[in-house]
């Protein structure tokens, strides 16, 4: 890796600062499970790392009005482990648990995978189906946007060179929603993730929510999908299959390592159905 | 010659003993740990995080050192498969191996090692599928891992006992 | 006659003696070899597959503060330019022309590593792009470029019988075509050396296999004797073939040369991937057979993908062609097979060379014809299978122990003749699949060992072995152990170390349990006799009158211990005795004239789990069979075979190296995806079979290799038995699994 100097403001505005100063030589550094990579391979290159963790402001995991928030500190490990998130958003940590393995859920942190947005990757698409929200300090003062609005295409997001991602905040699921997220790839990264989450009443979904990861280029939200859904039983099969069919379609997939845009559409329609049928069955908050 | 734009002071624990030693922000701790210390059992295999031939503890939870930087150890406390000797349970996870022919050309097994006393700590009494889905991210390609599974097994059976 | 003898070490599963070093952390693998003056290089790869070189510029990395020496092709004068095992194609640093992506076109020295990396990217190369064949189909186009003289390696072939008017006479023929893919060993320690040359010698440590092949390689070219080579293998991290033969060692000792200092070189997981791989191989079988099942006539024509040099591409092309008849008689067969260059990463040994390849066609096309027949796929094999004392091969050693009752032992551990099908629904399906074969192991009886008795009744043995990971340590000291008469803490086993052990030609083709345990056996019987000499001596009556146990030599009832023979012989507290011995290819009585030095067997039984909407197959159960004649150390054995099936779970059902226009796609651990702890089939067993029907000691023969054969061929007979769906290409990734089942349903 070629050298670069360490920066390790204690508060956010001093972050921001530094971040402005340094233009594009500098970046942001929290795990460094994917920077660093791209850094040692000659990828990217930067004069400067601008160090999250020491900043305590961005520590944790906490729990308040229905809302879990994550700060740039945390790791995938934390959030994996954390009371709160076990105790109401149980999906959370098992999608969690499943990154990687042991030692990049250690170190990795979930703001950082966000940004970095490395399209084979499950927090995108996990939190969209929590229609979360990134709190976002720029020299201008703070902002904030969806999950949705952040992560624009591959490896890109909207934020600007000076700003950094503060927070995550994921409002719980609503009441009598419950959500799945199945995954399936057989490679280091994952080929494919569906998050769906529904309220069924008397047999029918009342709410639908679905969400596609890492065959898409960017976390995506099915919405024509879920339209369709609103109101269909939940064992019609046929409403089902057309779902996924319009899933497979919305879902701008390429052929790259983990397979062909046929095949990887033909996967969308099989996990939006299990996914669907999964958060019937055995959904949880 | 390629100089370093700075050094930073890295004062911690390794192996429990207080080391202090200047290193640059660019310097791997796989790198420092081998050639500024010696600890030659943390090996650098694929150098991406998947393999685990350089797992060290840092504040007992696995890392790959080959791609924490040295400077983030600053303030804790590494392990490294060579302070290992002294932990108790640890020589039932060392005899455990080797009775079970868990060990075949060894380039994995400082790490294999690390994280299997690191599961043991967060999980005293695993299953297989626990065993198999915690040490996933340690790939052995000698042995097909069967023995290594039931060397893990056989160390918590007897830390049990114990 | 060695079942009854009753054994002090051989045949347990003792601690493997190099355990603790490698559990601490103090094992010594090339990496952490330090020496003084030690520069680090770093290679420059050739960015593209085929061009011609036309100006290499190495001043403004020359120019750069910390670099000591910087090689090109200009560098290499008074010295040979090639090498290579059996063609001596192999420039030593990229000469006129690149063949690979990744071919190394200089080398840097430097002060550090991050020098060498700044210097590396400063040497200026101009290429002259040519069209580039990444497989074997573009490179045998009438128009491709030709990477060498031609595109053309090695021819090899052989025939027996009349099999034209055979197949003439056949109820039915079949003939199938089977591809196999480029997989990387991913040995988890890359290629690493140190070398010093020194001027009148060169000394390395470096994690090659066969340390004394590499000696004569340098030796040959820096025209220097074998005795002014030093070559010293510590442990290596891993070999399966990646290792054989010679690799980095002469880029590094003319960098060395050019920097007058030691120079090492550690590569990187990328960088190993682009210097050696498994042949990838395309092969056609046409079986000739009566519809009661008799097999009688089988043609077979394979190509094999060697890359952009031959290293082991001679011996690969024949292996292939020797495998691919499988276990069975036929009395007609005509074999071709033809070594292809493409400009891809060269291609050379990996445990069973050839093996995997040809068993992929042939014990899949087995199941085809019995599917079509209407047999049992068991029952064809067994119909068909060669027994004891039969040629299997023409002109090569007859099969020496029955293969029906070892087929039958993973059949019943298995429980194949229980199974009852359970399909989880109905689209899932379970099956089970069968393969076995017999593959030519031992390459070349050529092993000399020398053991030194101290006079404390403690041994030193001396062999040339590389400890790989295999054991081989472990189980060198068993045998001396056993034979000496002492226990096996009293021994001490120095290897790979050409200035200080005897010659041994090779560790690999599964031979050193066989050949240098047989070198080793006889040193310390040879020991053994001396110091039965040296007791009937001391008690006045004759050696065979003498009882050696437990380091002693006892006479009616009185004893003396070994060491105490020793110091009487040499009237003082010292001295020592030597034993030695010879193995070549008049060992045992002329035994192991014949070729091969034995024959290996493979068998193995699968259950898969198919999710016909995914295509993604789960092995459920796997079997494989282990057949050492006798186990000196079982659990290293078992190690050995689960280790072997693993990697063929991998080449099986996810592992490929993916070039496109020769550009290497996926050259690192997360695009190319090995076997992790989660592959682990639920059931996961390896039977044990000791028969004593080798040449080697105790009736051992060697192991390792059988394991990674038939592994792909069962499952994919499993997943026919389960879906109907027949696939011919590997791996057996979920896409290519679905798009099979999508095929068959139109």
């Amino acid at each position: 890796m070629k050298p670069f100097r360490l920066y390790e403001p204690t508060t956010i505005n001093e972050t921001v600062a530094t971040l402005s100063s340094l233009s594009v030589g500098g970046k942001l550094y929290a795990g460094g499970t994917e920077l660093l990579l791209a850094m040692k391979t000659g990828l990217l290159q930067y004069e400067g790392l601008v160090n999250v963790k020491s900043v305590p402001e961005l520590d944790g995991v906490s729990f308040a009005d229905d809302t879990l928030t994550i700060g740039a500190r945390a790791t995938h490990s934390m959030v994996e482990h954390s009371a709160d998130v076990l105790a109401h958003a149980p999906l959370i940590a098992s999608v969690e648990h499943r990154i990687a393995n042991v030692r990049v859920r250690n170190v990795g942190t979930v703001v950082g995978n966000l940004c970095f947005a490395e399209p084979h990757s499950d927090p995108g698409a996990l939190l969209l189906l929590y229609e979360a929200v990134v709190d976002i300090a720029s020299p201008s003062g703070p902002r904030s946007v969806s999950v949705e609005e952040l992560v624009v295409g591959p490896y890109e997001t909207s934020l600007a060179g000076d700003e950094l991602v503060t927070h995550v905040r994921v409002p719980l699921l609503p009441t009598g929603m419950r959500g799945a997220y199945l995954k399936f790839g057989y490679h280091h990264r994952p080929t494919l993730g569906v998050g769906a989450a529904v309220t069924v009443v008397d047999g029918k979904f009342v709410d639908v929510r679905l969400t596609l990861g890492s065959a898409p280029p960017k976390p995506t939200r099915l919405r024509e999908a879920e339209t369709l859904l609103h109101g269909a039983a939940t064992d019609d099969g046929a409403v089902a299959t057309e779902a996924g069919r319009i899933a497979a379609e919305a879902c701008d997939a390429i052929d790259d390592l983990h397979g062909s845009a046929e095949y990887k559409r033909h996967l969308v329609q099989v996990f939006v159905q299990r996914a669907l049928t999964e958060a019937v069955e055995r959904g949880v908050k | 010659m390629v100089e370093a734009k700075e050094k930073i002071t890295v004062s911690f624990t390794v192996n429990g003993g207080d080391v202090e030693i200047q290193v640059a922000p660019e310097m791997a701790l796989v790198d420092m740990l081998r050639d500024g210390l010696l600890l030659k059992g943390a090996k650098r295999s694929c150098d991406m995080q998947v393999c685990g031939a350089c797992t060290v503890l840092v504040d007992g939870v696995p890392v790959s050192s080959c791609t924490v930087p040295a400077f983030e150890v600053r303030g804790k406390s590494v392990t490294t498969i060579e302070g290992l000797a002294a932990d108790d349970r640890l020589a039932g996870l060392t005899d455990a191996f080797i009775d079970n022919a868990a060990i075949q050309c060894g380039f994995c097994t400082p790490g294999m090692v690390l994280a299997a006393k690191s599961l043991l700590d967060s999980n005293p009494d695993p299953s297989e599928d626990e065993i198999k889905d915690y040490m996933r991210g340690n790939i052995c390609r000698c042995t097909g891992y069967k023995k290594i599974v039931e060397a893990i097994r056989e160390a918590a059976d007897k830390a049990v006992q114990a | 006659m060695t079942q009854e003898r009753q054994f002090n070490t051989v045949g347990q599963s003792v601690k493997r003696i190099d355990a603790f070093d490698k559990i601490s952390g103090r094992a010594v693998y090339s990496v952490d070899v330090v020496v003084p003056g030690m520069a680090y290089a770093k290679l420059v790869p050739s960015p593209l597959p085929h061009a011609r070189i036309k100006s290499i510029d190495a001043s403004r990395a020359r120019a750069l503060p910390g670099v000591y020496a910087v090689l090109t092709g200009a560098e290499l004068v008074n010295m040979e330019t090639h090498y290579g095992s059996d063609k001596k194609d192999r420039p030593i640093v990229a000469l006129e022309k690149v063949r690979f992506q990744g071919e190394p076109v200089a080398a840097v020295a430097a002060v550090d590593l991050a020098t060498a990396e700044a210097a590396a990217e400063l040497v200026d190369v101009e290429y002259e792009e040519l069209s580039a064949a990444s497989n074997l189909a573009s490179a045998l186009l009438p128009d491709a470029e030709p990477i060498h003289d031609s595109n053309y390696c090695h021819e090899y072939g052989y025939e027996w019988g009349d099999v034209d008017r055979a197949f003439a006479g056949c109820d039915r023929i079949f003939e199938d075509t089977f591809v196999f893919p480029m997989v990387y060993h991913y040995a988890m320690e890359p290629h690493t050396c140190v070398v010093s040359y020194e001027g009148d010698r060169i000394r390395t440590w470096t994690s090659a296999q066969h340390p004394f092949l590499v000696r004569a390689e340098l030796a040959r070219i820096f025209g220097m004797q074998l005795d002014q080579v030093q070559v010293v293998v510590p442990y290596v991290g891993g070999g399966y073939g990646s290792k054989s033969y010679t690799k980095i060692e002469p880029i590094v000792a003319a960098l060395s040369r050019e920097a007058g200092r030691p120079v090492r070189l550690a590569q990187s997981v990328e960088e190993s991937m682009k210097t050696v791989r498994r042949h990838a191989a395309r092969a056609t079988v046409r079986t000739g057979v009566m519809n009661d099942g008799t097999f009688v006539a089988r043609e077979c024509l394979s190509y094999v993908d060697t890359g952009g040099y031959t290293d082991n591409g001679v011996r690969v092309t024949e292996r292939i062609s020797d495998r691919i008849v499988g276990p069975y008689m036929f009395n007609n067969v005509r074999v071709k097979s033809y070594g292809i260059y493409t400009n891809t990463t060269p291609a050379g040994s990996y445990r069973s060379i050839g093996g995997p390849q040809a068993s992929w066609a042939c014990e899949s096309q087995t199941d085809i014809i019995a599917e079509a027949l209407g047999i049992d796929p068991i029952e064809l094999r067994l119909k068909n299978l060669a027994k004891k004392g039969d040629q299997v091969r023409r002109g090569k050693r007859p099969l020496e122990g029955d293969l029906a009752p070892k087929l039958q032992m993973v059949l019943d551990k298995f429980g194949w003749g229980n199974y009852v099908r359970e399909d989880p629904s109905p689209t899932v399906k379970r099956g089970i699949g069968f393969a076995c074969n017999v593959t030519n192991s031992g390459a070349s009886p050529t092993s000399t060992s020398l053991v030194r008795f101290h006079a404390d009744g403690s041994a030193t043995v001396y062999i040339g072995t590389t400890e790989l990971g295999q054991g081989s340590r472990s189980v060198m000291a068993q045998i001396a152990a056993e034979e000496l008469r002492i226990p096996l803490s009293s021994i001490k086993v120095i290897g790979s170390d050409t200035d200080a052990v005897p010659y041994d030609r090779s560790t690999g083709s599964s031979r050193s349990t066989t050949l240098m345990g047989l070198a080793v056996h006889d040193a310390a019987v040879d020991v053994r006799e001396q110091l039965m000499e040296l007791a009937a001596k001391h008690f006045e009556t004759f050696p065979d009158q003498i009882d050696a146990a437990d380091s002693q030599a006892s006479f009616k009832g009185e004893s003396l211990t070994f060491g105490a023979l020793v110091r009487e012989m040499f009237g003082g507290s010292g001295g020592e005795l030597m034993g030695r011995s010879y193995v070549t290819q008049n060992h045992s009585s002329g035994r192991l004239t014949e070729d091969p030095v034995f024959w290996e067997v493979s068998i193995g039984a699968a259950e898969v789990e198919v999710d016909e909407d995914t295509g993604t197959v789960k092995l459920l159960r796997y079997v494989s069979a282990s057949d050492p004649g006798k186990a000196i150390n079982p659990k290293q054995v078992e190690g050995q075979d689960e280790g072997a099936a693993m990697q063929a779970i991998g080449h099986s059902m996810f592992e490929e190296m993916l070039f496109e226009e020769g550009q290497f796609l996926n050259p690192n651990l997360v695009d190319y995806r090995v076997p992790t702890f989660e592959d682990l089939p639920g059931e996961f067993e390896t039977v044990l079979i000791e028969f004593g029907d080798g040449p080697g000691p105790y009736g051992a023969k060697g192991v390792g290799e059988g394991g990674i054969v038939c592994v792909a061929p069962a499952i994919a007979n499993a997943i026919f038995n389960a879906t109907g769906v027949r696939l011919h290409e590997l791996p057996l990734t979920p896409e290519r699994v679905w798009r099979g089942i999508e095929e068959s349903r139109r």
